[in-house]
């Protein structure tokens, strides 16, 4: 990988916005999440969000190319309000004080960002963009922004020429979530249970829940988050982000390495099964085992995962944790089974995973040995995992550039690639300099923070047919990059043996940390990544969407804020976003929203399409038993990944899952309608109280049975809470009763339900009436709608 | 109930719902509905997309260079020749699939190859995203696939169908991945059981009142107020199951054999779903173009395949009797460097090509330019020529804006929605010279 181009500038800078917190304090609550824009000014909501953050930070800061210019502007870290006001005072003055300048009669500011008096970061923006207009505003009238009025909200500065909407939002509108509907805790309840554990609220857990005490779901989002379920959706969440599961070829053979581990890794090939007599039952067994041991060896990353969260350990140890987790069959693997199978509660389960410092690497030859002080492998958490570097590899030309862009992407929120714009002329770029990288400007303002870090992987080097993963260059590490360190710092020498230990250590430590771990949480919940902060200043909607981004941004820095107070507990973490209005907002109450309102809300809301893992436990929850159809094929038909080749979620449904979910219903329906009637009353859960001799029209009983039956449906399948005599249910009535009323004037039909959904009953259920399968029919309209395929 | 009443019925619900699109049988250029079907057939162009996914070696295709050291293949004198075009001779080094001299001879006179190309960058994420879609600084930008489907077809069960590479659909139409082919033959009929025509799940009335209830909730959430998102899954979800009953005229175009190669897989699939007039466009894929490490053997190898899989594809279209309609781009999303590295192996290059075949597009020509040291001459948009001192830079956005013409989208809403910022003056008139 190489980066050439010019305006990477523009790239860099505008990831590092994104990591520039707006927002001093956020509340969680609706109404109210405003409240952190008090403290911007003009100057902040305009100038520095807009521009200064945006196009200047990234050089004209400590550590940056510019640093040694007279215009040196402070970054945002996680600070306290009154700390984050004193960064932006001194913003404001860096900004006055070359607004003040003039050279030739004109704004050095102004002359400067435009690429003129030989600008080192050439031109930033263009001569008639808004960004410009902003600034020469800012310039004609710097007078009147002083410092002191940082504090105190002010009409916004960007007359109408500058902004279409030009009057910042949330100075003049009402609070953001104020026409939101938020979900009642009961349904807060369900909502989070079904998402998090896989179930249904017990009765306990509903009748814990105080209406209108958000607070009373607190202590049963906290146990809930000790179940199992909750670490498979952990897990699962996780791989999405990390991919550890994609990794190439046979797992024995690429994540432990034949230079290592050439005697240990393929031990299921002489792992006793004499005692099992059958020739074929014993192939089978191999193969059983030979598919376990593969799996728990690309499970090890995220269980890591779950160790930390699920033993209240800082989530900080998923760059710092200085061991892995291994089963008794991945043990085996590294050959340590018989030091470690004593801890192990049951020695014989593949999936049982504990701790474990592994010993340093020792090679076939003492030069593959693996440097160690300690004389441990120096694990740095995820970061070092076996499964992690190979699922990132490297080559001679990328020299480790993936894994460092992975890095940045997976810990410090940052994608080097999201977002570039255009060279001149790369080509040229690259025929001009010997070495881009480290001459081109256009280059080198990447890699100068990019090939350090991949400077931290150097002794992961090997990639040949042997994956050996560990190893060194042999003819040393490239001394046409820049060397190895982190964001201006260097490796020392004494602590190459432990770069990546090193590195984890510092990003740790890193703002950045929180700030995504506190997005991986939101990506869990929603299964989508926070949204980008909006680039065109022309779009008229420009600033309704700045609005939302900022309010979501608020949001994520105050749960990152809260992971850092709390010592990196992930589950307060999941906790803070559940109770939040981002994920409470359940509908709207304007019926004709103007457009930039409907901007604003534009992301508001989980509404998620539930993946195929997601629906199958859904159905489990709700019908007491799974599908076990939405796997291998299916589940990638109906948007699943394989985290190699496929690596993002479907959001929205085609043609080909649409008939998914049209078989899904169908036979979901037909499992479960007349199973449930042929059980008794006490173990039904789709009709605990009617049987299928009720028919409507009969009497005003009969059809308030069938009204509160549906009620119950509804708020089973669909969690909906819809009164008896809402018109949701009475729509699911007239379908019951349409289906009833046309079956009568069909002549010979069979008095059974079909043959395939009457197989396994409990005991037997004639149709003479027609009406279990015109219950089925019900069901099978309640799972096609999005109250059942959405979250 | 009549099944074209019930269409018409759902369109208006599609339109009372305030759906992406207005009134999708409006924009369904040559789509008809047959009374005997509930859903109109989309009958062309097709759309498809090649894409060489990690970056092809255009000076092994149809910019030979032959010199300075760029390849070790062949010398500038062996440069092969068909028509307008100058290619790469492959014949004697190609591992597999079909060289070039095979290719041209069959395909040479229908080709329109633009050269010269500027890329802008050369990194593999953003020059995927900047080719399939024509913007390089957006993530929101549909890819020329999704937008051309959402534009002609957006009603269409598998409008746009993906196997991979970019493929963002900038929220206007639902991507499709369809990657098995015996799985389309198990969701065509989602309503009966095990896909047996002869078990439907529920008697025919049954159904008719199923639909008939999910049709009326649809409608009547329209009046209600609903947050942005809860309102695309609405859409999203009512169209994606109305829709996915016209799966079912797949299957009668499925091969019996299923073919061994990458992209004859794709292609059948796509090929299908275009003959059932179901599907706009598809975005087929080939990856491991990205030879760093031994240029010569992994191009080698990679090219002949992707030209086997593009010939595949028009035969196969003849023998369905929809070759005339088939638009096929081909394209990577970067070149390779004029020189070798030193594991043999050639990097990150930022200027390449573009091939184009199809109705509307007169072949056997050959546009753009790059100079003998592969750079790209700059060139003038207006009289299509290179010119080095007054010319521009082509880039994907000229190309993508050209697209958008040829397909007569340039107009629609969502074109609209996502412009490219051509200016009238660098507008490629007569690219496709008829």
């Amino acid at each position: 990988m190489c980066l050439t181009a010019k305006s990477v500038l523009g790239l860099w800078c505008s990831v590092w916005a994104l990591w520039v917190p707006f927002c001093g304090t956020v509340q969680g609550q609706a109404g109210n999440s405003d409240s952190c824009f008090v403290a911007n000014a003009r100057f902040i909501s305009e100038v520095w969000s807009k521009v200064g953050a945006v196009d200047c930070l990234k050089c004209h800061r400590q550590g940056g190319d510019a640093e040694d210019s007279r215009f040196v502007l402070h970054a945002l870290g996680l600070e306290s309000s009154k700390q984050q006001q004193s960064i932006h005072a001194k913003n404001l003055k860096a900004f006055q004080r070359m607004a003040a300048e003039k050279v030739n009669g004109q704004s050095l500011l102004l002359q400067k960002v435009v690429g003129g008096l030989s600008h080192g970061g050439e031109k930033v923006v263009e001569a008639n963009s808004t960004s410009f207009k902003l600034l020469k505003t800012f310039v004609e009238r710097r007078h009147d922004i002083e410092t002191s009025q940082l504090s105190v909200p002010t009409p916004s500065v960007s007359p109408s020429s500058v902004s279409p909407s030009s009057v910042p939002q949330e100075l003049v509108s009402e609070p953001f979530f104020t026409d939101v509907i938020l979900l009642n805790p009961k349904r807060l309840l369900r909502k989070a249970t079904l998402s998090l554990a896989g179930r249904l609220p017990s009765p306990a857990e509903q009748a814990a829940v105080v209406e209108g005490r958000l607070d009373s779901i607190e202590p049963i989002l906290l146990q809930l988050m000790t179940e199992d379920a909750f670490y498979v959706r952990l897990r699962e969440s996780f791989n999405d982000i990390f991919l550890t599961h994609g990794v190439d070829g046979n797992p024995d053979s690429t994540v432990l390495s034949y230079e290592h581990f050439e005697k240990t890794r393929l031990w299921y090939q002489d792992y006793d099964l004499s005692h099992i007599e059958d020739e074929k039952e014993r192939r089978q067994a191999g193969y059983q085992i030979a598919g376990d041991y593969r799996a728990a060896l690309l499970e090890e990353p995220m269980r890591l995962v779950e160790y930390i969260v699920r033993q209240n350990r800082p989530m900080t140890e998923i760059v710092t944790a200085d061991y892995i987790m291994v089963s008794p069959y991945t043990s085996r693997g590294y050959g340590v089974f018989d030091e470690v199978k004593d801890q192990f509660k049951d020695p014989e389960n593949p999936f049982e995973f504990i701790p474990l410092r592994l010993g340093a690497l020792k090679g076939r030859g003492q030069k593959e040995d693996q440097d160690s002080e300690s004389g441990f492998y120096p694990h740095a958490g995820v970061l070092s995992t076996f499964q992690y570097l190979s699922r990132y590899p490297t080559t001679e030309t990328n020299r480790n550039r993936l894994r460092a862009r992975m890095y940045y992407q997976h810990f410090l929120g940052v994608d080097v690639l999201e977002l570039a714009t255009r060279v001149s002329d790369a080509a040229a770029v690259s025929e001009k300099y010997e070495t881009p990288t480290m001459e081109a400007p256009e280059c080198v303002v990447c890699h100068t923070t990019l090939d350090p870090v991949a400077g931290l992987f150097q002794d992961y080097w090997r990639f040949d047919r042997n994956f050996a993963i560990y190893g060194k260059r042999h003819e040393g590490w490239f001394d046409d990059m820049f060397q190895a360190g982190f964001e201006g710092e260097e490796l020392p020498e004494a602590d190459r043996w432990r770069a990546l230990q090193w590195l984890g250590e510092r990003t740790a430590k890193d703002p950045r940390f929180a700030i995504v771990m506190a997005e991986h949480a939101y990506y869990l919940l929603t299964g989508r990544r926070p949204l980008l902060a909006p680039s065109d200043l022309d779009d008229p909607l420009f600033e309704a969407k700045f609005r939302a981004w900022k309010t979501l941004r608020c949001q994520t820095e105050s749960v990152a804020r809260g992971l850092v107070q709390g010592g990196f507990d992930f589950k307060r973490a999941i906790v803070t976003w559940v109770l939040s209005d981002f994920y409470r907002a359940d509908a709207f109450s304007i019926a004709d929203a103007s457009p930039v309102r409907l901007a604003e809300l534009d992301d508001v809301g989980v509404v998620r399409m539930l993946s195929p893992e997601q629906l199958e436990r859904k159905i489990s929850a709700v019908f007491g038993r799974s599908w076990g159809q939405l796997n291998g094929q299916t589940a990638m038909l109906y948007g699943g990944i394989d985290s190699k080749e496929v690596t993002e979620r479907a959001s929205d449904p085609g043609g080909a899952m649409g008939a998914i979910q049209r078989t899904l219903s169908n036979d979901v329906a037909c499992r479960n309608v007349a199973y449930d009637f042929s059980r008794s009353r006490g173990d039904r859960i789709l009709f605990p109280n009617l049987d299928p001799d009720v028919l409507p029209g009969v009497d005003q009983k009969s059809d308030a049975l069938i009204r509160s039956t549906i009620a119950h449906l509804h708020w089973r399948i669909l969690g909906r809470d819809d009164a008896v005599d809402s018109d949701a249910v009475a729509q699911t009535f007239d379908l019951f009763s349409a289906v009833i009323a046309d079956a009568s004037l069909v002549k010979n039909l069979d008095q059974r339900e079909a043959w395939t959904c009457r197989q396994g009953l409990e005991s037997p259920v004639p149709d003479p009436n027609y009406t279990v399968r015109s219950w089925r029919a019900v069901v099978t309209y309640l799972l096609r709608q999005e109250g059942f395929l959405y979250e | 109930m009549n099944d074209h009443l019930e269409r018409r019925r759902f369109l208006k619900a599609c339109v009372a719902a305030g759906l992406g699109f207005a009134d999708p049988l409006s924009h369904v250029n040559g789509a008809t509905v047959d009374q005997g079907q509930e859903l109109p057939t989309y009958e062309g162009p097709y759309y498809i997309v090649f894409n060489a996914s990690g970056g092809w070696d255009t000076t092994y295709l149809m910019d030979p260079k032959g010199v300075g050291g760029i390849n070790r293949l062949y010398q500038e004198g062996e440069i092969q020749s068909h028509g307008q075009h100058r290619f790469a001779p492959t014949a004697e080094s190609k591992e597999g699939g079909i060289s070039n001299e095979d290719f041209y001879k069959e395909f040479g006179s229908e080709l329109l190859v633009f050269n010269g190309l500027d890329y802008s960058v050369n990194n593999h994420a953003p020059c995927s995203r900047y080719m399939a879609t024509g913007k390089l600084d957006s993530l929101a930008y549909p890819t020329f696939a999704a937008l051309v489907a959402a534009c002609k077809g957006q009603a269409c069960p598998l409008s746009f169908l993906t196997f991979g590479n970019y493929s963002a659909t900038g929220n206007l139409v639902a991507m499709s991945r369809v990657p098995y082919l015996p799985s389309l033959r198990r969701i065509a009929n989602a309503d009966s059981i095990s896909g047996n025509l002869q078990s439907p799940y529920h008697d025919d009335f049954a159904l008719r009142r199923i639909e008939q209830a999910m049709e009326q909730r649809f409608a009547s959430r329209a009046d209600k107020p609903l947050l942005p998102r809860q309102r695309r899954a609405d859409n999203m979800l009512y169209a994606a199951q109305v829709n996915s009953k016209a799966l079912s005229r797949v299957t009668p175009h499925l091969p019996t054999e299923i073919p061994k190669q990458r992209l004859a897989k794709q292609a059948e699939i796509a090929l299908a779903s275009f003959k059932a007039g179901i599907c706009v466009s598809a975005n087929l894929s080939i990856g491991q173009f990205d030879s760093h490490a031994n240029n010569d053997r992994d191009q080698m190898k990679l090219i002949p395949e992707l030209l086997e899989g593009i010939a595949y594809l028009l035969r196969r279209a003849e023998e369905l009797q929809i070759r005339e309609k088939i638009v096929v781009i081909a394209q990577s999303e970067m070149g390779r460097t004029p020189a070798y590295n030193s594991g043999h192996g050639k990097d990150h290059w930022s200027i390449g090509s573009m091939m184009f075949l199809g109705p509307g597009v007169q072949g056997d020509r050959v546009i753009g330019r790059t100079d003998e040291k592969q750079f790209a001459v700059p060139f003038n948009a207006e009289r299509l020529v290179p010119d080095a001192v007054g010319g521009i830079r082509i880039r994907p956005e000229h190309l993508h804006q050209s697209l958008r013409e040829l397909a007569g989208i340039v107009d629609h809403p969502h074109s609209a929605a996502f412009p490219l910022g051509i200016k009238n003056t660098e507008r490629l008139i007569g690219l496709w010279g008829v």
